[in-house]
């Protein structure tokens, strides 16, 4: 059932305080194709009519209509894998955290893969501006044998307009359970000091983090193999997890890195090759 | 008058001992790699490196769940421990780092146990043990005070991490002892910080470290374990 929550509250709701707006998604699987059985939403963010281009994954775009997040904005994306089923989320654009006078913004993503179930969460970057406010909150529920693949890539600044990130703090949370139980935490704060300092980003403009499970120690020598002597990236195995970093002048470059370590680990992860999705070309 | 020495202070004294045998001087913490990728050329570069990982990192994440699992032993609140243990493992965001603090977890309490703490024994195989779990606990038992056992414990990081950039940077001796007195001046204000966070504001992340760490992983010639 595709139900809209609540559309007409989304003009008023752009008044004031910042707007709110709700996803929430559900796939399960059906006749061997992955259906999206559930698609509610308040506010402006949504999604379009699902494409099937590699045969049952169900591949969906996120729309953020405003097309990016003004101080007191709060988003909240909810996606259920269950089992057996297959999905991959991606937008069609970077997201954008604007300026801020003052207030925050938040976003929060919550995503529960049951057993059996692969869902990638493979967002265009985000753009964060100088002085943006924001707090990110990524939630990830793995059952056991669930299969997840997801990455963040950060653009701090607009390094063309000669606009770095002498203002603003951004702090961004991951947190990832197995099984239940807490398997991961991070939270990284991004002020001006962390921006430029060397245990920081030592001033490059773009970060991101990669996660996939479950991988073989095979995969890990293979994106091992991909990095070889390229300086300011690395990657790491905890149990059958693993984790990609990066920094980089330019967003496109970490984002290019990021496919090349998708490409490696999606057919064992998903049992499918690489399928692009060709909103990321445009 | 004539004061009694403080016995607690010479257990702590014993506890953040560089020779403690539980095998520290051979983590560098991803410092190794930093060193070797040129990200720490001079003693300013060190200092900051120490600055960002005390600050962001240990006094976020190390010391205040340090102070959890202290109340969690005083009170013999074995699910308490086991849940902070829990936590701090998993705020370590490398496997190495993972690697690191089990190892050294374990080793202490194989060494506590030996010291007639004998409820160090369950932990000798335990994927939980960290060290802070195992540091708390002598803590506890030996009566050192719980602000004591925080500094004690970012002194003892402190300290290996400065003979860690003696030998790799590398730095001269003296100018290592500078570098200890300069940033052990800036614990007890961070132990200070770290007690006042609730449970919810625990949480740092130090990119640069992740990202060092993940490289020592795979660094060809290693003189350390991370």
């Amino acid at each position: 059932m595709f139900t809209d929550m609540d559309a007409s509250n989304l003009n008023s709701s752009g008044c004031g305080s910042g707007w709110e707006a709700r996803l929430k998604l559900g796939f399960v699987a059906k006749n061997g194709k992955t259906v999206l059985a559930q698609r509610d939403h308040y506010g402006p963010l949504t999604v379009q009519r699902p494409f099937y281009p590699e045969g049952g994954v169900c591949h969906v775009y996120v729309l953020h209509p405003p097309g990016g997040i003004v101080a007191g904005d709060r988003l909240s994306i909810s996606a259920s894998a269950a089992a057996e089923s297959q999905a991959l989320i991606t937008t069609p654009a970077a997201g954008k955290f604007y300026r801020s006078g003052g207030a925050q913004a938040s976003q929060s993503v919550s995503l529960n893969v049951a057993s059996h179930a692969t869902l990638e969460w493979l967002p265009q970057e985000t753009i964060i501006y100088e002085g943006a406010r924001l707090v990110s909150t990524m939630n990830i529920e793995l059952e056991a044998e669930a299969g997840f693949i997801g990455w963040e890539v950060l653009a701090l600044g607009r390094p063309a307009s000669g606009e770095g990130f002498d203002s603003g703090e951004a702090t961004l949370n991951w947190r990832i359970s197995r099984a239940g139980q807490l398997f991961y935490q991070e939270r990284l704060c991004i002020d001006a000091n962390a921006f430029a300092a060397r245990w920081g980003l030592n001033g490059a403009s773009a970060c991101g983090t990669l996660f996939a499970c479950p991988i073989s120690l095979a995969h890990l020598e293979a994106v091992q193999q991909l990095i070889g002597e390229h300086p300011n990236r690395g990657v790491t195995r905890i149990d059958d997890m693993l984790i990609c970093r990066a920094i980089d002048a330019r967003a496109d470059r970490l984002r290019d890195f990021f496919q090349q370590v998708w490409q490696l680990i999606r057919n064992d992860i998903v049992h499918r090759p690489a399928c692009a999705p060709r909103i990321w070309a445009t | 008058m004539v004061m009694d020495t403080d016995l607690s202070l010479l257990r702590l004294l014993q506890l953040v001992s560089p020779g403690l045998p539980i095998g520290m001087y051979s983590y560098s913490q991803g410092m190794e790699s930093a060193v070797n990728d040129g990200w720490i050329v001079t003693v300013d570069d060190a200092e900051n490196w120490l600055n960002g990982l005390l600050s962001e990192g240990l006094a976020r994440v190390d010391a205040p769940i340090l102070a959890r699992l202290y109340d969690a032993w005083s009170d013999n609140d074995a699910e308490a421990v086991k849940h902070w243990s829990q936590h701090l493992i998993a705020c370590r965001e490398t496997g190495e780092l993972r690697s690191e603090d089990r190892q050294t977890g374990q080793a202490l309490a194989r060494l506590l146990d030996k010291l007639e703490i004998s409820e160090a024994q369950a932990w000798l195989r335990r994927p939980d043990a960290t060290l802070a779990t195992l540091f708390s606990l002598a803590a506890v038992r030996w009566q050192i005070s719980k602000t004591d056992a925080i500094a004690g414990y970012l002194w003892g990081w402190l300290e290996n991490q400065v003979l860690c950039a003696v030998k790799l940077v590398p730095l001269g001796q003296v100018a290592g002892q500078q570098l200890l007195k300069k940033l052990a001046g800036k614990l007890p204000v961070l132990v200070q910080q770290a007690l006042a966070l609730s449970d919810d504001e625990i949480g740092g992340s130090v990119f640069g470290l992740a990202l060092a760490s993940s490289r020592h992983e795979m660094q060809y010639s290693r003189l350390f374990r991370s």
